[in-house]
C-alpha cells in the first residue's frame, strides 16, 4: 500500500507552492496532476516550433517573497522584468507604462502636465494602501462566527491591524474599497487616455468594469509586489524566461530537491474517506494512495462535488459550494506569427511593447463590455491583453518568428442563445484579429496558426469551473474571511485531514500562491502537534 | 460681504484647463523623439558645461544631465570659497504664476507672509497641504505686480492648479524655457561687474532685476544656495550659451571656474539647508504619513505665519506648533579629518536617527551632516555618534566618532 504524509491534488500554482512548502518542511509529499502540463501554466506548441503557454497570457505574478523561500531560482527560474506594457486608444493615441520615474512622468505629461504631476500621489497611495493590504493577505482568515480561543485571538490580530490605521488613511483605504476605478482615478488625473490606461491594466479578468462601485480595489494589484519611493515609475511587467511551464518545472525541481514525489497524469477521482476523515486518495486508474494530510488545489466546486460522494458530506456544504460563484471572463488566442506585429501607433522600439500590450478602448465601452458579458452576449468590443514573449524569449520560437498570447476578456462562459459552437469560437478569433489587425497592419497576414479557447475549453482542460481564473470570483462578498464562506474561510474543512489550498480560498489571487503557502503551514502544524515531524 | 475675492469666482473649468495647457515649448521633445528613447535630457547649457569638463562625469538632477565634477572636487571647492564658482542650475522646476488674483493666490498658497514681497524682490516659501504637511519649499520671485515665479526642487505642478482652482490666476510649468546659472563665492559680484552688469553692486541682498548684456535680457538675483555670497541668473535658453561664455570669459582674471552638482551638494549641506525629495519627502510623495513633514519639524519656523490670514494648512499648523515633534532637522559636525559615509546617528545603543545629506567640509576641516533625529535626542543631551566603517586592504576598521549638533549655518569664508 502506498503512502505518504501528504498528497497534494492538483499542481496549479497554490497546489505547487503547498507542495514546496511541505517538502521544504520535511513532510514526505506526492502532488498529483491530472494532465501533463501544469494548470494554466501549461505549455503547448501552437505549432511546431511555436512554444507558448495554453491557457494564461504568460506575464508572471510570482510573490518575490515566495521566489527567494523557496529557492526557485537555484532550481531553474529565470525572472525577466520588462517595462509594464501599452495601451492602445481610441483615435490611434496610447499611452505606455515605464519602470522609471522620469520617463513615466513624461509620457503622462504628453497627454496632460499636470497628470504626469499627479502620479506621484497615486503611486504614495497605491504603496500605502499596498502595505496596509499585505498583512492581511498572509494573515490565516477563520468564521468569525466561530469561538475558539486562537480564532478570536486571529480576529483580534485583524481589528488591531485596522485600529492602528489612522483615521484619514482609513477614510482613503474605505475609497478605495468602496469606489468605482473611474471615480478614483478621477481624483487624481483628468486625462481620459491616462484613466484608460490604467483600468486597462487592471481589468483582465474582472467581472465588473471601471464604473462598477469597489472596482477601484482592483487599480491596487500591480503595486502589491512594488517596492521603490513614491517618485519611482509604473509597476514592471514581469515575465519567465521559458513562460509560465518554466516557473512550474523550477516548482516541480524544488519539490523533488526536497524528497518529494510529483505525478502528472494521474487524476484523483475520489477521497478515500473513513469515519468522516479523509484517509487517501483513488486515482483514475484505480490506484489507490494513502496519506495523513490531502490538500485540494483544485476550485471549491470541483473539489466538494466531484471527488466526495455527496451523501458523505455534511448536510448543507453540498448546496452552499453550489452557490459559490464562479465566473470565467477570459478567452484564449493563442496565435503562431510569421513576423513580429508592427503597431504604427507607438514610436518605434518602444520598450513598453515588451509588456503586454492592450486594446484598451474608453472607461465607458471597457464598463460596457462587461455589461454585454453580464447579459451572455458576445463580446463587441472587449478588453484584449496581447503579449509576444517570443520577444525577449527567443527560445519561443523559430528564428524572426513570434507567438502571440491574447486574453480576450468579457467572454461568458455560455451565451445567451446556446452554448459555444466552432462557428462561434471562430467569430470570436475573427473579432480578436480584425481588432488588433486595426491597429497592427499586415498582423492577419501573419498569422501561421491560431487556436481559441473559450471558458468551457478551459473547464475541460483544465478543470477550472467555469473557466474561472480566479477560482471564484472576487467581490467583497466572496472574500477575506468570506472565502469560499465564512465556515471554510481557514483552508480546514469539515472532513478531518482534508484541507483545501486552492485560490479559491484566501487571499484568492490577490496573492498568487498565498493561499497554497498558508494552507501549508496549517497542515505543517498539524502534522507536527501529531508528531510526526518537528516542521522547520 | 468679505473681501475675500476667490469666494464670488465660480470654478470656470476652461478656464482651469487652459491654465493646466503648459507652455507648449515645455515638451517639445516629443515631436523630435519619443519620450523612452532617451531618460535624461540635456539642459540648454549642456555643450558649454561639457566643454569644460575635464572629467567627463555627470549625473542625473530632475531628468537632466549636469556635471558631477567638472575639474577636482577640492579645486571646486576652493574656487567656491576663495573665487567664484559657475553652475549650470536649469533642472530647478520653475513656474510662473500670473494674473489679477496672483497675490491672493500665493498668500493662500505659501504659509509665510507673502504681502513684503516687492516688485523685484525675492522671498524662500514653505507650502503646505491640509494637514499641515510640507509639500514642497522653493523660492518665490515677484517679477511684476501680478506676476511671480515659483523655483522648486521638485515637480508641484498638480498641487499648484489644484490650489488655483478659484482664484483669477495663470500657473505654467516654465522649467524647459528659462535656463538658470548659478555663480557663486566671494568674486561673483566682481566678476558680473567685469562682464558688463552695470550697477551690479547696488543689488541687495536677495534683492533681483533685470539686466542688459550684449542686448541679451537677463534677469539677475542675488540669492543663493548657501546665503548671500552668490547670485543667480535666469536667461532665455538660447541666450545661456552667450552668458555662459561672457561669464567665464570675464571671470578667468578673477579665478573663476566652472562646477559641478557635486559641489552644490556640498555647499547647500554646509548651509544647513534641506532638499526636497532627500532630506525630506513632500506630502505627496511620503508613502507613510509618518515620514511626512511640517514646517516646524525642518526647522522652516521662520517660512510660517500663522497670525495673517488664512493660508492652506494654517488650521493643522496651529495644533502643530504646540505638538511634541515627531522628528527634527538638524545638522551635525563630525569631528574626523577626512570624508566619511555613514547613514544612521547613534546615542549609546538606541538609534537616534538618519543623515540625509552628508559632506566633507574643506573650510572647516571636518563631515558635516543633515539629519533627522527623533526629537528626545534633542532635549536630552546625550552623546550622539556615528559609525563608520573604512577599509584598509582587505582589513575593514570600525571607527565611532561622535557627532556635535550644529545651530544654524556651518560659517563660511568672508563675506562679499
Amino acid at each position: 500500500m502506498q503512502r505518504h504524509d501528504v498528497i497534494v491534488i492538483g499542481g496549479g500554482l497554490n497546489g505547487l507552492t503547498a507542495a514546496a512548502c511541505l517538502a521544504r518542511a520535511g513532510a514526505d509529499v506526492l502532488l498529483l496532476e491530472r494532465n501533463a502540463g501544469f494548470g494554466v501554466a501549461a505549455g503547448y506548441d501552437v505549432a511546431p516550433g511555436f512554444r507558448m503557454p495554453r491557457y494564461s497570457l504568460g506575464t508572471s505574478t510570482l510573490p518575490a517573497r515566495l521566489v527567494a523561500d523557496l529557492e526557485l531560482t537555484r532550481h531553474g527560474l529565470r525572472l525577466l522584468r520588462v517595462d509594464g506594457g501599452v495601451s492602445l486608444l481610441a483615435g490611434g493615441a496610447y499611452q505606455a507604462s515605464y519602470r522609471d520615474g522620469i520617463v513615466h512622468r513624461r509620457e503622462l505629461a504628453r497627454v496632460s502636465p499636470k497628470d504626469a504631476d499627479a502620479w506621484t500621489r497615486y503611486r504614495r497611495d497605491m504603496l500605502a494602501a499596498a502595505a496596509r493590504l499585505r498583512p492581511l493577505l498572509s494573515r490565516r482568515m477563520s468564521d468569525p462566527s466561530k469561538r475558539s480561543i486562537a480564532n478570536i485571538r486571529r480576529l483580534l490580530g485583524a481589528a488591531d491591524a485596522f485600529a492602528s490605521i489612522g483615521a484619514t488613511e482609513l477614510h482613503e483605504l474605505t475609497r478605495l474599497w468602496t469606489l468605482s476605478a473611474a471615480d478614483f482615478l478621477s481624483d487624481y488625473f483628468v486625462s481620459e487616455e491616462v484613466k484608460s490606461h490604467l483600468a486597462a491594466a487592471v481589468l483582465s479578468g474582472a467581472t465588473f468594469g471601471p464604473f462598477a462601485p469597489g472596482s477601484a480595489r482592483l487599480l491596487l494589484q500591480p503595486f502589491m509586489e512594488e517596492t521603490g519611493a513614491a517618485s519611482a515609475g509604473a509597476p514592471a511587467a514581469v515575465l519567465a524566461l521559458g513562460g509560465p511551464e518554466a516557473v512550474a518545472a523550477a516548482f516541480v525541481a524544488a519539490i523533488v530537491a526536497h524528497g518529494g514525489t510529483v505525478r502528472t497524469e494521474a487524476e484523483v477521482t475520489d477521497i478515500i474517506l473513513r469515519r468522516d476523515e479523509a484517509r487517501g486518495v483513488s486515482l483514475a486508474n484505480g490506484e489507490e494512495i494513502y496519506a495523513r494530510a490531502i490538500l485540494s488545489d483544485l476550485d471549491l466546486k470541483r473539489t466538494f462535488l466531484t471527488l466526495f460522494p455527496w451523501k458523505e458530506l455534511p448536510s448543507g456544504l453540498v448546496k452552499r459550494v453550489g452557490r459559490f460563484r464562479l465566473r470565467g471572463v477570459t478567452a484564449k488566442i493563442n496565435i503562431a506569427l510569421d513576423a513580429a506585429p508592427l503597431f504604427p501607433d507607438v514610436p518605434e522600439g518602444c520598450p513598453a511593447l515588451l509588456g503586454v500590450t492592450r486594446l484598451a478602448g474608453s472607461l465607458d465601452e471597457m464598463d460596457r463590455a462587461l455589461d454585454d458579458w453580464r447579459d451572455r452576449m458576445p463580446p463587441r468590443a472587449p478588453l484584449i491583453e496581447a503579449l509576444v514573449p517570443s520577444l525577449v524569449d527567443r527560445s519561443l520560437a523559430p528564428e524572426g518568428k513570434h507567438v502571440m498570447s491574447v486574453c480576450v476578456h468579457g467572454v461568458p462562459e455560455i451565451l445567451h442563445d446556446g452554448p459555444w459552437t466552432g462557428a462561434r469560437r471562430d467569430e470570436l478569433a475573427e473579432l480578436a484579429v480584425k481588432r488588433i489587425a486595426e491597429r497592427s497592419p499586415g498582423f492577419r497576414d501573419r498569422i501561421l496558426a491560431l487556436d481559441t479557447l473559450v471558458p468551457p475549453d478551459i473547464e475541460a482542460e483544465v478543470g477550472l469551473t467555469s473557466g474561472d481564473f480566479a477560482q471564484g470570483e472576487e467581490t467583497l462578498d466572496q472574500m477575506f474571511f468570506n472565502r469560499p464562506f465564512a465556515s471554510l474561510s481557514g483552508h480546514e474543512t469539515p472532513i478531518r485531514n482534508f484541507y483545501l489550498c486552492s485560490a479559491s480560498g484566501h487571499p484568492g489571487s490577490l496573492a498568487p500562491g498565498g493561499a497554497g503557502a498558508d494552507a501549508a503551514k496549517l497542515v505543517a502544524e498539524a502534522l507536527g502537534k501529531r508528531g510526526i515531524y518537528v516542521p522547520a | 460681504m468679505s473681501d475675500d475675492t476667490d469666494l464670488h469666482h465660480p470654478v470656470d473649468l476652461a478656464a482651469l484647463a487652459d491654465s493646466a495647457r503648459a507652455d507648449p515649448a515645455l515638451f517639445e521633445s516629443r515631436s523630435v523623439e519619443p519620450v523612452f528613447a532617451r531618460r535624461v535630457l540635456a539642459t540648454p547649457l549642456h555643450m558649454n558645461v561639457a566643454a569644460e569638463s575635464r572629467t567627463n562625469l555627470w549625473t542625473d538632477w530632475n531628468g537632466y544631465t549636469v556635471a558631477e565634477v567638472l575639474s577636482d572636487i577640492e579645486d571646486e571647492y576652493r574656487v567656491l570659497r576663495h573665487a567664484a564658482a559657475l553652475a549650470d542650475i536649469s533642472p530647478l522646476f520653475k513656474y510662473r504664476i500670473s494674473g489679477r488674483e496672483a497675490a491672493a493666490f500665493l498668500a493662500r498658497f505659501a504659509a509665510g507672509d507673502i504681502s513684503a514681497l516687492r516688485v523685484d524682490g525675492t522671498l524662500p516659501v514653505v507650502f503646505c497641504e491640509d494637514r499641515g504637511f510640507v509639500v514642497g519649499d522653493g523660492l518665490l520671485f515677484r517679477l511684476g505686480d501680478d506676476e511671480y515665479r515659483l523655483v522648486t526642487e521638485e515637480p508641484h505642478l498638480a498641487w499648484l492648479l489644484d490650489s488655483a482652482i478659484g482664484f483669477a490666476v495663470q500657473v505654467e510649468d516654465v522649467s524647459s524655457t528659462l535656463a538658470a546659472i548659478s555663480l557663486q563665492g566671494p568674486l561673483s559680484a566682481r566678476i558680473l561687474s567685469a562682464a558688463n552688469f552695470a550697477g551690479v553692486e547696488t543689488l541687495a541682498p536677495h534683492a533681483a532685476r533685470w539686466f542688459d548684456v550684449a542686448a541679451q535680457p537677463v534677469y539677475v538675483s542675488r540669492t543663493a544656495l548657501s546665503g548671500d555670497a552668490g547670485y543667480e541668473l535666469w536667461v532665455d535658453p538660447e541666450d545661456a550659451s552667450h552668458i555662459w561664455s561672457l561669464l567665464l570669459a570675464h571671470g578667468a582674471p578673477f579665478g573663476l571656474a566652472a562646477t559641478g552638482f557635486a559641489l552644490r551638494e556640498i555647499a547647500r549641506v554646509e548651509a544647513g539647508r534641506a532638499r526636497a525629495g532627500r532630506d525630506y519627502f513632500g506630502a505627496f510623495s511620503a508613502v507613510e504619513p509618518e515620514s511626512a513633514s511640517t514646517p516646524f519639524e525642518l526647522g522652516l519656523a521662520g517660512l510660517v505665519d500663522l497670525d495673517r490670514g488664512h493660508f492652506t494648512g494654517r488650521n493643522a499648523l496651529r495644533a502643530a506648533k504646540s505638538a511634541p515633534l515627531r522628528h527634527t532637522f538638524s545638522m551635525l559636525a563630525i569631528d574626523w579629518p577626512e570624508p566619511l559615509s555613514f547613514i544612521g546617528i547613534h546615542a549609546g545603543a538606541d538609534m537616534a536617527g538618519v543623515a540625509t545629506s552628508t559632506a566633507f567640509s574643506w573650510s572647516l576641516g571636518k563631515n558635516l551632516a543633515l539629519a533627522m533625529l527623533k526629537p528626545e535626542f534633542l532635549d536630552k543631551p546625550r552623546k550622539l555618534h556615528i559609525e563608520a566603517e573604512m577599509r584598509h586592504g582587505f582589513e575593514v576598521r570600525r571607527v565611532i566618532v561622535p557627532a556635535r549638533l550644529v545651530s544654524g549655518p556651518a560659517p563660511m569664508g568672508p563675506k562679499p
